[in-house]
């Protein structure tokens, strides 16, 4: 199956974005970044990436193009400087992902500073506003550390080259002879600092994309950074109130909006607006209609008024009448009902093949025994807890937009359709995010704040309340899978068919990011449906994803943290369990029984080196920290469960096993996970105590989804808009935990994540281990448990 | 006209009565580190101290505060060395950070009143702050570390003069 990050590439190569829309800056020509310049502007030395034939024309000096420096000075070629070192030192990396919790500035930064050489206290990040000089920007599918490890370490390590070459000049000796560390260029006892070397001499070098491919890297044994302890950049401004986030913008002149929603999502329209009331509101100033060319916002009003307060009550105030859309009449179980029609028939019609290996059919028919089931997973909300916002403005015919994103070129291209100006008059200025779980790689929210700016030629910062952040959510879209596979009479698995329903994010937001994994199988979101190409041998196996379009007629579909394999994995887990307990096989030795490094589930250097054999060594581990064996011998009512799964991507596996330990009581249903065990192997981690940070979180989120949210669909809103209805985990919740990363030097892969899809089905497995009880629907509620005692 | 004391120092600002104090903090006094999560008071995005106890501002009117003491995160500490600052920064607790102003505010409270808590309490009196990001393992080893900062600085202090020139200064100059 390709990857995902050639799928991207490709993308930006065509110069468009994920809609299709030019991105480029030169007319759709497009652009790949080359070469690398390293020169000297202002002072500073710079290391950009070169656009296409930069480098190249830099380097052998044939076009009239002088110099890296002189390149660099005139923008010719608009480089993209992905770090800078100043006279004294200080070491500058711009970062293009969005910072919303996962520390990506620090752990970028520890890429450049490893190869480099840098002194750690010399560095110092920028995150960049949106710019086509930096590429399809986007931040999700646990993707940056991952997508940016060879480029930055090679950029990291021209620069260090560079720096040696140039160093060993000042102090008149081979560079053969010198070493670079902390900062300085070192030849037996002499040594001279980057600064001296930037402010002395200045840097002047090229490398071309082959001299780039062929520098190599420092092995493990050699690294400083990578791997090791150290505190992340953005936590210092979160303690003390400094950070800001996009609500903390303000720009002179601005006004306070507050959208007014319409009951649908789409197809609503206003009929009459009674502001009489609300014109008694101090500070209250109008209520405008928003006209809106791209069609994100259907029939939409904002409330403008002097302050947020005035708007937020000058809303609540408004008498409107609407035109109701037709969703308005339909239901999450009308969702969940096509769902059900489209696995028991999976076809082309709907959807497209995802795996077809072997005769799927005949092993079914040819089975000794057929395990049959069919699992859901209701609407889940993002609740990010800085509800979307966007502060907005036009100087001097260039649009400003302020506010956190996770994917800026995909924001742009839709302001500019809702605008009507060019995407170069637009720049989306970033910041700190309160929460981005997939919420922010929509810029949908940016769009009544610019209609709202450009009707009244004033900034205007429009901010959501929280119930108005939920009805716009675009939630996790309810799903439907069943799982056929057949055992033979020894218990082996033969055959096994998966069919998965859900709304498809990228089709409702970015549609080139579809891909057609088997040839003329048809074109498949692979977020709706990875993770349903795991790495057991099931012999024969074909997976279907079917888009529910009834979804797609009420919200649109979300990408939310994990996304497919959110619901893929609590299916295929608990199957496999179902499998074990049919073939009367101890549920995680079965699972070792299918995990065979062999063949397709060999692995792929670097990105998937080792395969399933390092699927096998976790859920080893965590069984020996978990003791497993002490599973038959537990209290009444005690269950223990494991589920695995390898993350975001087959081509970019995070592998990690959890074994959950809960306790039912059986009065009320409820849950108790006394303990939750959990071992990732992630490759390399660039910053390991973020690494672990991670794994907490997505963890108690996968806890937070198996029990404690979910809502459903409901008059074309979720039902639950806020908390009390709405129920994330809170600390009281928290189960004990025992984590553990494998140490490990492969290439670095995700960690924002694969967490969060482990857990439900590990307490799934463990309550029907517990009493027998297997619940197929998510969220696992106590009625439902007490129902089925 | 509101008046309250913000940090140790009195402002007055001309806004309607029953406005909520998060929005006089945030958008006419500029102390941003306030955030607005739920609207509602329940997830503790929005708590600063007022008159000494940790209170809830997105539902507050600012008339609730008249000529009160308001403290926010910006007047926790002088030098961003509060206990739970430094706690916080040690065990590395912020993600994404958006809830943590809360999140510290509402454990200041607490520790003020149980310098020695047991985890069962620390758990009780922290799972009224929701966050997102599920940082809560360390938002309570951190809370803890608090606690044990804060004795072992009393411990050193105790019935001991120290000279401490910040203070001296702020005694030269009369400041509050």
């Amino acid at each position: 199956m390709a990857r995902f990050e050639d799928q991207l590439a490709a993308v930006e190569a065509q110069g468009s974005d994920a809609q299709g829309n030019d991105i480029s800056s030169n007319g759709g020509e497009g652009f790949t970044r080359r070469g690398f310049l390293i020169g000297t502007m202002a002072g500073s030395a710079m290391m950009a990436f070169g656009l296409s034939g930069a480098a190249a024309a830099a380097s052998d000096g044939s076009a009239n193009n002088g110099s890296a420096s002189e390149s660099l000075a005139a923008g010719r070629y608009e480089p993209t400087i992905w770090y800078a070192i100043a006279p004294d030192g200080t070491v500058t990396v711009h970062i293009t992902k969005a910072e919303m919790g996962q520390h990506v500035a620090t752990s970028l930064a520890r890429l450049v500073a490893e190869e480099l050489e840098a002194d750690w206290s010399s560095i110092e990040v920028v995150y960049v506003d949106s710019d086509p000089k930096w590429g399809y920007m986007v931040t999700g599918g646990s993707w940056s550390v991952h997508h940016s490890y060879l480029p930055l370490s090679r950029a990291g390590a021209a620069g260090r080259i560079a720096l040696i070459e140039a160093g060993a000049k000042l102090l008149d000796v081979d560079p053969a002879d010198c070493r670079a560390r902390h900062g300085q260029v070192i030849s037996g006892d002499k040594s001279v600092s980057y600064g001296e070397i930037v402010s002395q001499a200045g840097l002047e070098r090229t490398f071309s994309e082959e001299e780039l491919k062929e520098i190599s890297l420092k092995p493990a044994s050699e690294r400083r950074v990578l791997g090791t302890k150290g505190t992340a950049l953005d936590v210092p401004a979160k303690v003390n109130g400094e950070a800001i986030y996009g609500i903390d913008v303000t720009v002179d002149k601005m006004l306070y909006a507050r959208p007014v929603l319409p009951p649908t999502r789409f197809g609503s329209k206003p009929v009459s607006i009674d502001d009489s009331a609300a014109k008694q509101i101090d500070g209250y100033r109008q209520t405008i209609e928003l006209d809106d060319p791209s069609g994100v916002c259907q029939g939409w009003l904002a409330v403008i008024a002097d302050s947020y307060s005035s708007a937020m009550r000058a809303t609540d105030a408004l008498k409107v009448e609407w035109q109701r859309g037709d969703s308005y009449d339909i239901s999450e179980a009308d969702i969940q009902e096509q769902g059900h029609t489209l696995v028991n028939s999976p076809s082309r019609d709907n959807g497209s093949l995802f795996v077809d290996i072997g005769d799927v059919s005949s092993g079914l028919e040819g089975a000794s025994e057929v395990i049959d089931s069919t699992y859901t997973t209701s609407s889940v909300l993002h609740f990010q807890l800085e509800p979307v916002n966007a502060t907005v403005f036009e100087e001097d015919g260039h649009w400003h937009v302020h506010c956190g994103n996770q994917q800026q070129t995909l924001a742009v291209g839709m302001l500019s359709k809702a605008l009507q100006v060019d995407k170069s008059n637009i720049t989306l200025h970033q910041y700190y995010l309160g929460g981005g779980f997939g919420r922010r790689l929509y810029g949908d929210y940016t769009i009544p704040a610019a209609l709202a700016a450009k009707a009244l030629g004033r900034p205007v910062k429009m901010l959501f309340t929280r119930p108005d952040d939920t009805r716009f959510d675009c939630v996790r879209s309810p799903s439907v899978q069943r799982l056929r596979s057949g055992l033979d009479g020894n218990g082996k698995v033969v055959a096994s068919e998966h069919a998965a329903a859900a709304g498809w994010p990228s089709a409702a937001m970015a549609p080139a990011f579809l891909i057609e994994p088997v040839e003329d199988g048809g074109k498949v979101d692979s977020f709706a449906i990875s993770g349903a190409d795991h790495w057991y041998d099931v012999g024969a196996q074909r997976v279907w994803a079917q888009q529910n379009h009834k979804a797609h007629e009420v919200f649109v579909p979300g990408y939310l943290r994990s996304v497919g394999p959110g619901w893929t994995t609590w299916a295929v887990e608990q199957h496999i369990d179902e499998l074990a307990l049919a073939a009367g096989k101890d549920p995680a030795r079965f699972r070792l029984e299918l995990l065979n490094a062999e063949g397709r589930n060999a692995g792929q250097a670097p990105h998937s080196v080792g395969g399933a054999e390092r699927l096998r060594a976790v859920l080893e581990r965590a069984m020996a920290k978990a003791d497993w064996d002490s599973r038959d011998s537990l209290p009444d009512d005690v269950g223990m469960g494991v589920a695995l799964t390898f993350g975001q991507e087959r081509s970019m596996p995070t592998w990690v096993a959890c074994i959950a330990r809960v306790k039912i009581n059986r009065g009320d249903g409820s849950v108790d996970v006394e303990h939750l065990t959990a071992v990732a192997d992630a490759g390399t981690l660039a910053h390991p105590d973020g690494a672990m940070a991670q794994l907490e979180g997505s963890l108690l989120w996968g806890l937070s989804m198996a029990l404690y949210e979910g809502t459903e669909v409901e008059k074309g809103k979720p039902k639950a808009l806020n908390l009390g209805a709405y129920t994330p985990l809170r600390m009281n919740q928290v189960p004990k935990m025992d984590l553990e990363f494998v140490d490990s030097d492969a290439m670095p892969v995700g960690l924002g994540e694969p967490g969060t899809t482990v857990v439900a089905p590990a307490i799934a497995n463990a309550i029907q281990h517990a009493v027998g009880v297997r619940l197929r629907d998510m969220p696992m509620r106590a009625e439902a448990l007490k129902a089925a005692l | 006209m509101a008046s309250f004391t913000l940090n140790g120092k009195p402002v007055s600002v001309e806004v309607s009565p029953q406005t909520p104090l998060l929005w006089v903090l945030r958008d006419n006094l500029g102390m941003t580190g306030t955030k607005f999560g739920c609207g509602i008071a329940q997830c503790g995005a929005c708590t600063v101290h007022l008159n000494g106890s940790a209170t809830r501002t997105c539902v507050l009117p600012v008339s609730a505060a008249e000529g009160g003491e308001v403290v926010t995160i910006e007047g926790l500490s002088d030098n961003d060395d509060h206990p739970l600052q430094q706690a916080w920064r040690e065990h590395q607790v912020p993600q994404c950070g958006y809830c943590q102003s809360g999140q510290i505010m509402q454990a200041a409270d607490f520790l003020s009143r149980t310098p020695d808590p047991s985890d069962e309490e620390v758990t009780e009196a922290m799972s009224g702050n929701l966050c997102r990001c599920m940082a809560y393992v360390r938002i309570h080893r951190a809370v803890k570390r608090a606690a044990e900062i804060s004795q072992a600085s009393e411990a050193s202090t105790a019935g001991v003069g120290v000279f401490d020139p910040s203070r001296d200064q702020e005694v030269t100059h009369g400041q509050v």
